[in-house]
């Protein structure tokens, strides 16, 4: 059963990284000096979706 | 590094500029959100859709499979079983369907046998969503329709066709390479998520292995005699319209083949590989006393080459590019864009493949012998699945359930 747990508890820590990543994206994409072009902030809003959709347990 | 010209042009200079640019930023993100919700809404209903089935008359009772082993109680991958006892002492026999949904005629030919079974002697079982985990969720990379409907006398009845591996929400992250137990053969890491790569399974793995050991503790536990794993497989796999068993069984499945192709449609045999671990039809043929017997059907949306993987493609199995194939001699089995190869033959083929299969057990070990009939290949042929689905909102509700 303790081998159950550890798998739980990296499954879930997969999550919590999934939404650190996602925070993370989210104020680069309003927070940067650099690299402010449209092109950079449509690249930032779009990578933001796969940890999005993990973090919410959606994909 | 950004030049101040493109500082300019991004925002201009001052505060004024400075709103512009965290407006448009904003604007974007509720554009990708706004598609991000369009886009999941579909992925959202497969997790949550539930198919109704109305069993038959014969069934005796359903048990969570988490009744063999508690360590996947709780979990998507808790999926019911079915059980038909006849009462009158004989073998028992287990359908294991749904162990890759995204073979759909798997799962429906358990759905016509569970609503339609008459058993006088032994014991029949029935999993009709062995991975549930893997039905809810579509196949990364494969633009396919999430449903599939088939017309009934009373309406259209409405399916999941899922992904071949459990769903990462369920068990993740993958490792690197996936070591089988207890052969200790490297697989790729996605079979890590593969269930008819885990068996026989173990109490203590990942969720995929436990609900392997939940299969195989079953097995043990009720007894089986014969395991049948039902499967579909593309065109341009060997193994395709094939039984493949393990050598216990090799002998009843020459038989079943050879009948088969004489009376009713074309159906191989190959003997379960020693060294491919991990599938049925190898571990619960080597770790339990049970037959191990898999069934591939014919299903040309899973093709590599076929054209748009629509629900018609699903639902009538007609393709030009396979027709192509077929014409070049690259199919393992006959096509014929005509006839295609429907969801009506696939599971036709699949209820003939499981009764002839049970017969010979009977042939062979009469003290084996279960006696259990449902809707025959010729039976479904003529007048289709569909006609052989019952109604769940007339039917007795103690006989209908929710998968």
């Amino acid at each position: 059963m303790s081998m159950i747990l550890v798998q739980e508890i990296i499954h879930q820590i997969y999550f919590v990284m999934a939404a650190v990543i996602a925070l993370l994206l989210l104020t680069r994409l309003f927070r940067r000096r650099s690299r402010p072009g449209l092109a950079y902030d449509i690249v930032y809003a779009y990578a933001i979706v796969p940890f999005l959709l993990r973090a919410l347990h959606i994909k | 590094m950004s030049t101040s010209v493109e500082r300019q042009r991004a925002g201009g200079a001052g505060g004024g500029g400075s709103r512009r640019l965290a407006l448009r930023r904003l604007a974007l993100l509720i554009a990708i959100a706004a598609i991000v919700v369009a886009g999941t809404r579909e992925i959202g209903e497969l997790r949550a859709y539930r198919e109704s089935v109305v069993a038959s008359e014969a069934l005796t009772r359903q048990v969570p499979l988490s009744t063999y082993f508690d360590g996947i109680r709780d979990t998507l991958m808790d999926a019911p079983v079915y059980v038909f006892d006849s009462g009158v002492p004989g073998g028992s026999v287990l359908i294991l369907a749904g162990t890759h949904p995204y073979e759909p005629a798997s799962p429906t030919m358990a759905y016509v046998v569970m609503e339609n079974i008459k058993v006088s002697r032994g014991r029949v079982f029935v999993i009709p969503r062995a991975s549930m985990s893997a039905s809810s969720l579509g196949m990364l990379g494969n633009a396919y329709p999430a449903f599939f409907r088939v017309r009934t006398p009373w309406g259209a009845k409405t399916y999941r066709i899922g992904d071949r591996e459990t769903n990462p929400l369920d068990q993740w992250p993958d490792p690197f390479t996936f070591v089988h137990y207890p052969s200790r053969q490297n697989l790729a890491y996605q079979d890590s998520r593969n269930l008819n790569r885990a068996f026989p399974g173990r109490p203590d793995g990942n969720l995929t292995e436990r609900t392997a050991f939940a299969i195989t503790e079953m097995i043990r536990r009720e007894k089986i005699d014969l395991t049948v794993d039902v499967h579909e497989a593309s065109l341009g796999y060997p193994v395709v319209s094939t039984y493949v068993c393990h050598q216990r069984a090799e002998e009843m499945c020459m038989m079943a083949a050879m009948i088969l192709s004489a009376e009713q449609f074309p159906m191989k045999t190959e003997t379960s590989p020693k060294t491919l671990r991990g599938l049925t039809h190898r571990e619960i043929g080597d770790f339990t006393d049970s037959f191990a017997v898999l069934m591939e059907s014919p299903e040309p949306f899973i093709d590599k080459f076929v054209g748009p993987m629509t629900e018609d493609l699903m639902v009538t199995g007609r393709d030009e590019f396979e027709q192509t194939a077929a014409d070049r001699g690259l199919l393992y089995t006959d096509y014929s864009i005509k006839t295609g190869a429907s969801i009506d033959y696939r599971v036709a083929r699949h209820l003939g493949g499981a009764a002839e299969i049970v017969k010979q057990m009977g042939e062979f070990y009469p003290a084996k012998r279960v006696d259990a009939s449902w809707p025959t290949f010729a039976e479904v042929m003529q007048h289709g699945v569909g006609y052989f689905l019952h109604d769940p909102s007339k039917a007795d509700r103690r006989r209908v359930f929710f998968n």
